[in-house]
């Protein structure tokens, strides 16, 4: 077994390393601001960079680097400002499910402009009346000749104002789904209201809803089969938004970590850093091996993807590391704010910031919960 | 345009403060330290690159380091250099700056005709600034330092601006000539993901001290002119010390330790 | 074969920069334990007067290259004027400022010998290496937690730069003898091949805060004392710079770019006081690596303390115009 990273992928760290660093950290007090415009600017580098088409063909302008290597991105963009992580698993979904599951038309339409951060797009499935549970939507699309009349809302559609594509999937009968590509601008098509949970309070990260009123898609737009198309959905989501999420929360975990290492190094009390004190010391180390360990986890189901195993194969694999990195973030963000004392929750130490988004990636693409129920399906069936 | 820039590997200067010594050899210990590319350095390939880009030309990149500097050659091709060359020879260890100076010079003849050589101004660890002045007197061409400007007028002839403290000089000079940069110089750019990935496709040439006709007695430690005596760690403890008295009392006791220290 | 103690004085726009006259000071100790003297070059236009100077500080002699080309620096020029004369009369030592000239100049120089140069010494002494009496110099590696010292065994001249402010200054004392040599060299247009044409000098607005050596910095506890004046003061006398914490800057007594901390500056001055504050982390943080810190604080309890080498616990009111008041009697006496 070889656990060091090729030279391939320890360069890329250390370029989104330099780059969240450099570029993203000196402006998060900008992102952080309730309103104002959407930071294009970041997709756009992402794009230039090269990062969104780490898991996009060749072909279509990506450069098929991989999965392990999208984790480690995700992880180092994540671990500056988790926001921008949950884009950086955003732009790659969306690319993904229609390189992989597009019509060649499509594909040649939609990636290449994807790939290059000059457009983005979102998957759009959570309805008020289901997330977790996909055959409870109610957005329904019906076939008009050469086309699909859809009527429905979306919620918690993450950069809604941003997008310029969803991929949304619609009920076009009983237990039949169809996902189609729907463009900004089309007539029919508005934002609603929006959302206000925590992670998604400032310019940086705006969700919403996404409404359908009689807006007519072409049948090109049609992803995989009428009547099937949840199926490209949940690979997408399993092979992409599992170990991305993972990514993300992993990134939050390191961050806290590392505020908390050199808090407990410089801050004095009773005559002595605080890193002296027992209790603090075994607080840290509990925080460096669970990261460790979830980030092992996470590389090894990345890793199998890039040996060619399905998502399918690796449900284990992808959900445990889910489950492990964004238990990890949540733990070490409290523990590190704990740690800090009062001053834990100002915008300063970052550490809240990150909480925030640690918060919502727990129930994004499949909470811990689905995560468990995915494992013991694969260990026990039913 | 044919541009050289000379780059070297530096221990992290975040682990600065975990670098200790060896006590039974008086050595430094670098292991376990992680490795950069000299902060400076960056910019120095940067101004190569878009030297090349407005004029056409070739940069390669040399750097005279172990095998591990393979990394930051690897790093120079991401970023879009045409040729990499590693100097790696156990003949070269223990060099200081005269003695680096000497390899990088035989190494740039064997490159053909230079039009420019850019180096970044100092490194974090040595931080002497003497590799690159040395290295123009071996190739018997100019040099500036402190660079932080550079301007062409015409393919050959440039006009300089160096940094001194407060204010600069200008410096008119024309090809061949050595460039050392400052930070404000430009703004490097990043490796992109199909620059990492060409870079790993693309071969660096390893010369060693026959390959470039160094004498021993220009290389290595023989070639040293300077020798390290003593080596010792020197840690930071807070003194603590918390006055007592009157205001009047402490305001003096402090004004003369301060005065002591020297910062008066 | 002299054997003289070389410092090269380094002259812009018709003044002698100070690290020149703290070399040469190094330079008459070294040069006294040698039992040789001590030697200025002094390269410019115009300069007999400066040449004066020098002997007032200490120089035995004073080589002067006075010529209307080299009143800028001229690199290819300095370089060879100093190798040339170095070359003819052998001194053992040679000296030069690490000012950005002399970090230029230095190393080709060096280079041109084939002698060795230790760059930025904090130290320098004559010491028994081996059995010979040779320039050691210890020079701080690796951020400073490392001291390296060095020698130059068997190549002349023995070559060192030191940086402005780390020696002390000699006293200048007009009844000092010493001879002032007038060089005669021949230059020819071809020898400048970068050739200085202008030096523009920027007086700086308040030298920026990464780079002043004397940090003054208050906090929320002159609230209670009407603010920042004490700071201002404190800076002014000791020649510093001022600086604040996140509650100085929303009380609007700093700007922004004056904060110290985790969201602001980074600074590692050769003393760092504070004022007011009482040493929370994201502001310590931002300057743990200053060489000296000295806190003045009304709590005894206050986390500054632990930080710091000096502690005042007291009246900020009463503390620091005591303190302003005894700094100036040091001064002028």
């Amino acid at each position: 077994m070889d656990f060091q990273l090729t030279r391939e992928q320890q360069m890329l760290k250390d370029m989104v390393r330099d780059f969240a660093e450099k570029e993203i950290a000196p402006k998060i007090p900008s992102y952080e601001e309730p309103e104002g415009d959407f930071p294009f600017e970041f997709q756009r580098r992402m794009g230039e960079l090269g990062l969104i088409g780490l898991i996009a063909p060749k072909q279509y302008g990506g450069n098929e680097l991989g999965h392990v290597a999208q984790v480690i991105a995700t992880e180092e963009i994540a671990r500056v400002y988790a926001p921008f992580g949950s884009h950086t698993r955003g732009f790659m979904l969306t690319t993904y499910l229609i390189s992989r599951y597009g019509t060649e038309e499509q594909k040649k339409k939609y990636v290449p402009r994807l790939v290059k951060g000059e457009i983005a797009g979102c998957m759009t499935l959570t309805e008020p009346t289901g997330g977790s549970d996909m055959l409870a939507i109610q957005t329904k699309a019906v076939r008009e000749g050469s086309v699909y009349v859809v009527n429905g809302r979306k919620t918690m559609i993450s950069r809604y104002t941003a997008n310029d594509i969803f991929a949304t999937t619609t009920m076009t009968g009983e237990r039949a789904t169809t996902t189609l590509i729907a463009e900004k601008g089309m007539p029919g098509l508005t934002l609603g209201r929006r959302d206000n949970f925590i992670g998604c309070m400032t310019r940086a990260y705006p969700c919403g809803e996404v409404i359908f009123d009689n807006v007519r898609i072409p049948v090109e737009n049609r992803i995989g089969e009428e009547g099937k198309g949840l199926g490209p959905i949940v690979s997408t989501v399993a092979a992409i938004g599992r170990i991305g999420g993972a990514a993300i929360a992993l990134g939050i975990a390191q961050s806290a970590f590392e505020v908390a290492a050199k808090y407990a190094k410089e801050r004095h009390l009773y005559g002595k850093p605080l890193a002296e004190l027992q209790a603090l010391r075994f607080w840290l180390a509990e925080m460096d091996l669970k990261i460790r360990a979830a980030r092992l986890s996470l590389y090894y189901a990345a890793w199998l993807l890039d040996q060619g195993k399905s998502p399918r194969e690796t449900a284990k694999e992808g959900c445990g590391a889910k489950y492990l990195c964004s238990k990890t973030a949540i733990d070490a963000c409290l523990k590190t704010i704990e740690l800090l004392g009062g001053y834990g929750t100002t915008p300063e130490f970052g550490v809240i910031t990150q909480f925030k988004t640690a918060l919502d990636t727990v129930n994004a693409a499949g909470s811990d919960q689905v995560m468990l129920q995915t494992i013991s399906s694969e260990l026990v069936g039913g | 345009m044919n541009i050289v820039v000379c780059i070297k590997q530096t221990p992290d200067p975040e682990h600065f403060s975990k670098i200790t010594i060896d006590p039974t050899r008086g050595t430094i210990q670098r292991e376990g330290i992680p490795s950069v590319i000299n902060p400076l350095d960056r910019h120095a390939l940067e101004e190569g690159l878009r030297l090349r880009e407005k004029f056409s030309g070739k940069v390669t990149a040399i750097s005279m380091g172990p095998p591990q500097a393979r990394e930051v050659l690897e790093l120079a091709l991401a970023m879009g250099v045409d040729e990499a060359i590693l100097l790696c020879d156990k003949a070269f260890a223990g060099a200081d700056t005269l003695a680096t100076a000497y390899p990088l010079a035989g190494a740039i003849k064997k490159c053909g005709t230079i039009d420019l050589v850019i180096c970044g101004n100092m490194s974090v660890d040595g931080a002497t600034g003497q590799v690159g002045p040395q290295l123009a007197e071996l190739l018997d061409i100019p040099h500036i330092t402190f660079v932080s400007n550079v301007e062409f007028r015409g393919r050959r002839s440039l006009v300089v601006k160096r940094e001194l403290e407060y204010g600069y000089l200008k410096t008119e000079v024309e090809l061949p000539v050595l460039l050392c940069v400052v930070k404000s110089i430009n703004e490097y750019r990043l490796p992109t993901v199909i620059g990492i990935m060409e870079a790993m496709r693309k071969e660096i040439k390893t010369w060693a001290a026959c390959d470039i006709e160094a004498t021993s007695e220009t290389i290595g430690l023989a070639g040293s002119p300077t020798v390290v005596t003593n080596i010792y760690e020197r840690k930071v403890e807070r003194k603590r010390e918390i006055l007592k008295g009157t205001p009047e009392e402490m305001a003096r006791q402090t004004a003369a330790k301060l005065h002591e220290l020297g910062v008066l | 074969m002299s054997n003289e103690v070389w410092v090269w004085a380094e002259q812009r726009n018709g003044q002698l920069m100070g690290v020149s006259l703290e070399i040469l000071n190094t330079g008459s100790q070294l040069a006294q334990k040698l039992g040789r003297e001590v030697v200025a070059v002094l390269i410019g236009y115009q300069i007999s007067g400066l040449a004066a100077e020098l002997v007032a500080y200490g120089a035995n002699k004073v080589y002067t290259i006075d010529k209307p080309e080299l009143s800028l620096y001229q690199s290819d020029v300095y370089a060879k004027i100093l190798a040339d004369l170095v070359q003819k009369d052998e001194p053992t030592i040679l000296l030069l400022g690490a000012t950005n000239v002399g970090m230029d100049l230095a190393p080709r120089v060096a280079a041109k010998l084939k002698t060795g140069l230790t760059a930025h010494c904090a130290d320098l002494r004559i010491d028994d290496v081996g059995g010979k009496p040779l320039l050691v110099a210890d020079v701080p590696g690796f951020g400073g937690n490392m001291v390296v010292s060095i020698a130059c065994p068997e190549r002349r001249p023995q070559m060192a730069t030191v940086r402005p402010g780390v020696m002390e200054r000699p006293s200048k004392e007009s009844t000092r003898k010493g001879a002032i040599i007038p060089v005669e060299i021949e230059i020819r247009d071809k020898d400048f091949r970068a050739r200085t044409v202008e030096i523009v000098e920027q007086k700086p607005e308040g030298a920026p805060l990464e780079a002043a050596e004397i940090v003054v910095a208050g906090g929320w506890g002159l609230k209670s004392v009407g603010g920042f004046k004490f700071i201002e003061e404190l800076a002014s006398v000791l020649g510093g710079s001022v600086a604040g914490t996140r509650p100085a800057v929303d009380a609007n007594w700093v700007t922004e770019d004056r904060m110290i901390g985790s969201s602001g500056k980074t600074v590692a001055p050769k003393l760092f006081i504070s004022v007011g504050a009482s040493g929370a982390t994201h502001f310590t943080t931002g300057f743990l690596k200053s060489k000296t810190i000295l806190a003045v604080d009304q709590n005894p309890k206050a986390p500054i303390f632990e930080v710091c080498d000096i502690g005042i616990c007291g009246d900020v009111a009463k503390v620091v115009p005591c303190l302003i008041g005894e700094i100036k009697k040091i001064k002028a006496g």
